[in-house]
């Protein structure tokens, strides 16, 4: 039989040697035994083998554009920082190792779950690497089925260069950035107490705004004498992702100084960082991870099945059916209404969430009303029927921030509206654009 | 993750002109693991899954045999947008089956196309969702349609300026930042219908039609407080039975209006469908 296979394995470790040095031909061979031992076709088995080692193409990615998920890649990074662990993988006591690698724009951290000997300061370059999601980061993975090589060290910058905090507007800030400095303004600010490893702790949230964007943060020192509206300059605040949205973590590495505004030119002020944001197409928000305080402006298209009112867990805030919650067992529900529904405007669509407030806003009628109408129908559907007779093709409004989901992008509204209807001024830029058009047509002609 | 398909908004003309299908293949799936949607491309490059349109429904027919297949017309300022809904659309049927015409409606559906053999090809919306809407909404997705639509003629434009095709249009679309999925849709449509300049301009054309239908925005202002003072005045007579022509001419009359400007504001009305006269000498506004 082996050597009927020969010439197969032979085809094989040729085809797969162009992408990878590192292959066995006794692996190839076990693994085509294997699958020939199942009865599977020869050309069907070829054909596995050579996929389970080879991606269809290899894109050479840079670090910033990596996103989870993504299989056979080529990066190249210089080594940060590694650590060698030991996992409990199926049943099998094994070393991995995991770190940060980064190139001349940006950071991440990988796992490596071979020994490859790395160093800190080692540039490499790994061909057949793959990502996934790990602490809302992209993360590079590489293995058995990778191929690490190491480059010369003049390939990249040296780790002083690459993980030199950079000074960035808020806008700028990617799930690729470790840590940035910048000057911005404060526009929330609370205090909270939080329970870390059994010691109460009180920390400050809030938001940063600059000229260009938003963004959330967390403090862990106490940032005395600073309040809303506030401005300051800090340096080497480390970022975290949070639902897809980069949010700032000040800390005891964090150099914090306020800024007097009044004496600095800056770019913003309180008032103009703190404006109402213009709405944005769906489009721009669906190729996003998550966005901070965005406006979306479209038609409901569709409300969707959890809409109207709705039972939730006393004590956990889960929606529940007949009074029973998964966690909590047999509990007294409480009654709440909310909208999710499907915004379109022609570029994109995103599902967004309603809480009680809102819905009311936008369906017209308080929950007090929904919870008579549901008495006089005698059906828990009649809410979510009317909501669907009253919202349907409706424009809506919604201000809030947007994550993605494996359902899709998702805006959870902080305030909702119907929108404005500039209907004449819109028609006058069309007759302008239409006109104009003509004009332009006429000279070339 | 899936993502959701867009609702195309396009005018009926320029549905009605696509009939270029593309089915995905059976074993074709995309990178989710989800299967590729089906397309109708237009002859402006909309790759059209789902739909959204508003207009005015004017006929309602069942031309189902064995099932009900109710039939409907959603007239829009270029054309009609034929709605099919049968035994698998049962909430539309409903709708369609007991909503009296005319009215202004929103549809939410898929693009369907139909091939007979003998070569012509005829698209109608399969509705997801249909509810009544008023005027404003209605003038809304007239603005809405055209501002996307004009979009795409620029891109078109670009496009036919740019002498290319195949993989170096993309190229060159996408580097003007087109969106991707209109990219897609240029390319497709340029091979298939070769969409040429005068098309582009015939596209414009009834653009500029459905946005002049709107009444504002070009001259004749006079005219518009008078529908509008007609307009009020009918919903304050109408007790659900309609109302008495004869009796709003006398009522507008006392109102310090004159008969000719009363009779012309309710041809007007009657035009553009705002209206419509169920028996003779009887009005009734569309709500």
């Amino acid at each position: 039989m082996n050597n009927k296979l020969a010439p197969h394995i032979e085809e094989l470790t040729k085809a797969l040697e162009s992408i990878s040095t590192n292959i066995d031909e006794s692996q190839i061979q076990e693994e085509l035994e294997k699958l020939l031992d199942f009865r599977v076709p020869l050309d069907e088995a070829k054909r596995t083998i050579i996929r389970k080692y080879k991606s269809a193409s290899m894109p050479v990615m840079k670090i910033r554009n990596i996103t989870a998920g993504l299989k056979g890649f080529e990066v190249t990074g210089r080594i940060i920082d590694v650590t060698e662990k030991s996992v409990n993988l199926r049943g099998k006591d094994t070393i991995i190792f995991s770190g940060t690698l980064a190139d001349e724009d940006g950071a991440c951290s990988f796992t490596a779950w071979s020994n490859y000997s790395l160093k800190i300061g080692d540039v490499i370059r790994i061909k057949n690497a793959y990502s996934r999601s790990w602490h809302n980061r992209s993360e590079v993975n590489f293995g058995e089925r990778s191929h690490v090589e190491k480059l010369p060290d003049d390939v990249l910058p040296s780790i002083d260069e690459l993980t030199k905090t950079p000074v960035k507007k808020l806008r700028d800030v990617a799930n690729t950035d470790l840590s940035v400095s910048s000057v911005t303004v404060i526009l929330e600010f609370s205090h909270r107490n939080i329970n870390v490893k059994g010691e109460e702790v009180t920390i400050v949230e809030g938001v940063l705004a600059d000229e260009t964007a938003k963004l959330p943060f967390t403090s862990w020192v106490p940032l005395d004498g600073l309040d809303i509206g506030s401005t300051i300059r800090f340096e080497k605040a480390s970022v975290r992702m949070f639902r897809g949205v980069p949010s700032l973590n000040l800390n005891d590495n964090t150099t914090i100084n306020a800024v007097d505004a009044s004496t600095e030119e800056l770019p913003f002020t309180f008032e103009s960082a703190n404006m109402v944001p213009e709405s944005v197409p769906i489009s721009e928000i669906m190729e996003k991870d998550g966005m901070f305080d965005v406006i979306a402006l479209g038609n409901i298209i569709s409300i969707r099945p959890g809409s109207g009112i709705i039972t939730r867990c006393p004590d956990c805030n889960r929606v529940i059916q007949k009074n029973t919650c998964r966690v909590h067992g047999t509990v007294e529900g409480v009654k709440d209404m909310r909208i999710k529904a499907i915004l379109d405007d022609g570029t994109g669509a995103i599902s967004v969430m309603l809480n009680r407030e809102l819905s009311e806003i936008a369906y017209g009628r308080s929950m007090v009303e929904a919870e008579n109408i549901i008495q006089k129908a005698m059906s828990q559907d009649a809410v979510f029927e009317d909501m669907r007779q009253v919202l349907t093709g409706k424009y809506l409004a919604v201000r809030g921030n947007t994550s993605s989901t494996e359902f899709g992008v998702m805006l959870v509204s902080k305030s909702a509206w119907m929108p404005d209807n500039n209907i004449n001024e819109r028609v006058n830029a069309l007759m302008k654009r239409l006109g104009n058009n003509k004009e332009e047509e006429a000279d070339n002609g | 993750m899936v993502e959701r398909e867009v609702a195309q908004r396009l005018f009926a003309k320029e549905f009605n002109d696509s009939k270029f299908n593309i089915h995905p293949k059976p074993d074709e799936v995309n990178h989710d693991g989800g299967h590729a949607p089906n397309f109708i491309v237009s002859p402006l490059g909309s790759k059209i899954n789902r739909l959204f349109a508003a207009g005015v429904v004017t006929e309602i027919d069942n031309i189902g045999t064995e099932h009900d297949l109710w039939r409907a017309r959603v007239v829009d300022p270029s054309g009609a947008f034929i709605v099919y809904a049968g035994q698998y659309q049962p909430e539309a049927a409903i709708f369609l089956s007991t909503m009296e015409v005319p009215a202004y409606v929103s549809v939410v559906g898929k693009a369907r196309i139909y091939e007979p053999e003998d070569g012509s090809v005829f698209v109608s919306i399969r509705p997801e969702d249909i509810n009544v809407i008023d005027a404003d909404i209605r003038d809304r997705w007239i603005v809405d349609a055209a501002e996307l639509t004009l979009d795409r003629i620029d891109a078109f434009s670009m496009a036919l300026a740019s002498g290319l095709s195949g993989s170096e249009l993309f190229e060159h679309l996408v580097q003007n930042n087109i969106p991707n999925g209109l990219v897609e849709g240029i390319v497709l449509a340029l091979d298939y219908y070769h969409t040429d300049a005068d098309y582009l301009q015939k596209l414009k054309d009834t653009v500029l039609d459905c946005v002049k239908s709107i009444g504002s925005g070009s001259g004749d202002e006079n005219a518009v407080p008078d529908e509008d003072l007609i307009l009020e005045l009918m919903n304050e007579m109408d007790t659900g039975k309609g109302i008495d022509y004869a009796e709003l001419i006398i009522i507008a009359k006392s109102r310090g209006m004159a008969e000719n400007v009363i009779v012309a504001a309710v041809r007007k009305l009657l035009a553009k469908g705002m209206c419509y006269e169920p028996k003779i000498g009887i009005l009734k506004v569309v709500s």
